[in-house]
């Protein structure tokens, strides 16, 4: 069996933006100009007042692992290769924004919760670059 | 708050074993389970006037034919004035028991169907399986470029829970010794041979810190229920099975949107349950949490008022929630050890709830029930349904 292509996200037209600043190594989410609220995942309209006045803002790309898996087996038919790869949700510093993703740039043993990460960003197809995070070196 | 509190009452349950059936089509479960149903109910089948089928994941044809009133037709049903899917996942047997209780509260619907039939264990292939769900409800756009599947889900929440709360591996594996002990008692049930805490660790690791034996396994399956006004199920059964409370809220869609994986929305659809029930958690005599992993059970099972958060899990050591202990809890053996059919898995838990309220239970009979709670959640964890029934009413 051919091992099937690593699934690219479906892109909506609204979420254009997100990936264009991805593919030139910027992590950006959406903040109301009415209200205030930031908004991740990227949507039509304000989740908290349904303005659609949005505003695309650049995060630091710095946050911490809210929680984590190292994934060893069962894993989908895309994956296997990756294996063991590290799953996990981060939350960025900018209140309300958090994602999934990969931790990379270490060995997968040693990541934690609330370990301190930064957004690293690798490419998937010429039009998807995704962001994943790594730890933040200790000083 | 609703005001179903004691207007309705399930009469008739009905379920096939949980299993492999290469041979048999699907509809043949349908069929099978609600035959099972309306003769438990001992009622004409006439009576019924609405069926409710949800939905089976493992074909879209089969799907097809639920929705396009083959049930009705099988059965043989003259007097149905609407066939209609109802699916919520995990969720759908709760919600299809709120909207046929409104129904017949409202005067729409005089005796529901409810049933559900699903081929997953021998109608998709094993990678076919996980690739299914490592699709079916997690978001295309935020969580599948990253390798995302429920094996992932499942060890995400179980490492928070764990940061939190210092709880062990050794205890989340009770939980599935606890309902394995259950299952031994169950004929229904797939895995029925004892298991060990030392068995469950020494299984192989899917996404750490989740071992194989602490994730649910799919099946073929099949249940049902019926439903009907509290006034006609007295006219029919000297047992009726009344829904005292429900609660539910929905918390997400995309997973890692999710404001709280150690907790989700139980504590708040709890409250509504109970205090639309008027009991409290001390007057349940059987606890049917939802499973399908270890770390859902533990969270539900102390959310609800159960056990103090981060104390569960020695509840589940020490015997607490076995036969015979002071909280029985999933005693079906749940989705880890009876098995996992798609929306099935809380299908078996509620009939399971009934069943225990009835006094049908055979040697895993809870004494003198009068009271239980049976949970369900859907897709990613989207949501908390929590639900009381009672012999009673308070
Ligand atoms: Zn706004």
């Amino acid at each position: 069996m051919d091992k099937p292509k690593k699934p690219s996200p479906v892109v909506n037209p609204w979420v254009k933006p997100f990936w264009e600043a991805a593919r030139e190594g910027r992590l950006v989410y959406q903040r109301c100009r009415s209200c205030g609220t930031n908004i991740f995942y990227p949507r039509i309209a304000c989740i908290s007042c349904f303005s659609d006045d949005l505003e695309w803002v650049q995060s630091s790309g710095k946050g911490t692992v809210y929680s984590y898996t190292v994934v060893e087996s069962n894993c989908p038919s895309a994956f296997v290769d990756d294996m063991p790869y590290v799953i996990a949700i981060v939350k960025l510093q900018e209140k309300g924004v958090q994602m999934l993703s990969n931790i990379v740039g270490c060995d997968p043993v040693d990541v934690r919760c609330d370990m301190p990460v930064e957004v690293v960003f690798e490419k998937l197809n010429d039009d998807i670059t995704l962001p994943k995070f790594r730890p933040v070196a200790l000083k | 708050m609703s005001n179903l509190k004691g207007k309705i009452a399930f009469v008739g349950i009905g379920e096939i074993p949980t299993g492999r059936y290469p041979e048999a089509g699907a509809i043949s479960y349908a069929i099978e389970s609600a035959k099972m149903a309306i003769r438990d109910a001992g009622i004409n089948k006439e009576d019924i006037d609405y069926v409710l089928p949800t939905a089976a994941l493992f074909s879209p044809a089969f799907n097809t034919e639920l929705v396009t009133c083959r049930v009705v037709e099988e059965l043989g049903l003259k007097n149905v004035k609407r066939n209609a899917q109802i699916f919520a996942g995990g969720s759908s047997s709760t919600c299809a028991l709120e909207i046929a209780a409104s129904l017949i509260n409202s005067g729409g619907a005089s005796t529901v169907l409810f049933v559900h039939a699903d081929k997953l264990g021998t109608g998709v292939s094993l990678q076919g399986g996980i690739d299914l769900f490592s699709t079916a409800g997690i978001s295309s756009e935020w969580e599948v470029p990253y390798g995302q599947h429920y094996s992932a889900i499942a060890a995400l929440a179980t490492n928070r829970y764990k940061y939190e709360t210092g709880t062990t591996d050794e205890e989340l594996a009770s939980i599935c010794v606890s309902n394995r002990k259950w299952a031994e008692l169950n004929p229904n049930a797939f895995f029925r041979k004892p298991l060990t805490i030392e068995e469950v660790m020494a299984s192989k690791m899917l996404s750490t810190p989740l071992r194989a034996k602490m994730s649910n396994m799919l099946f073929d399956g099949g249940a049902a229920f019926i439903v009907t006004s509290a006034e006609r199920a007295r006219d029919i059964t000297d047992r009726p099975v009344y829904l005292l409370g429900e609660g539910g809220t929905v918390t997400h869609f995309v997973y890692s949107q999710e404001p709280d994986v150690s907790r989700f929305g139980w504590a708040k659809a709890g409250k509504m349950a109970f205090e639309m029930a008027g009991i409290t958690p001390r007057e349940i005599d059987v606890a049917e949490i939802y499973d399908s992993y270890p770390i859902y059970q533990l969270i539900g099972f102390e959310e609800l008022g159960f056990a103090e958060r981060g104390q569960g899990g020695k509840m589940f050591i020490n015997g607490d929630t076995w036969p015979g202990g002071k909280i029985p809890c999933t005693t079906n053996g749940g989705m880890l050890s009876q098995g996992h059919t798609g929306a099935g898995g809380a299908v078996a838990l509620m009939v399971e709830t009934v069943r225990q309220l009835m006094g049908k239970a055979g040697d895993r009979q809870v004494k003198n029930a009068r009271f239980a709670l049976e949970t369900a959640t859907g897709g990613t964890y989207m949501d908390a349904q929590v639900t009381i029934l009672g012999t009673e009413i308070p």
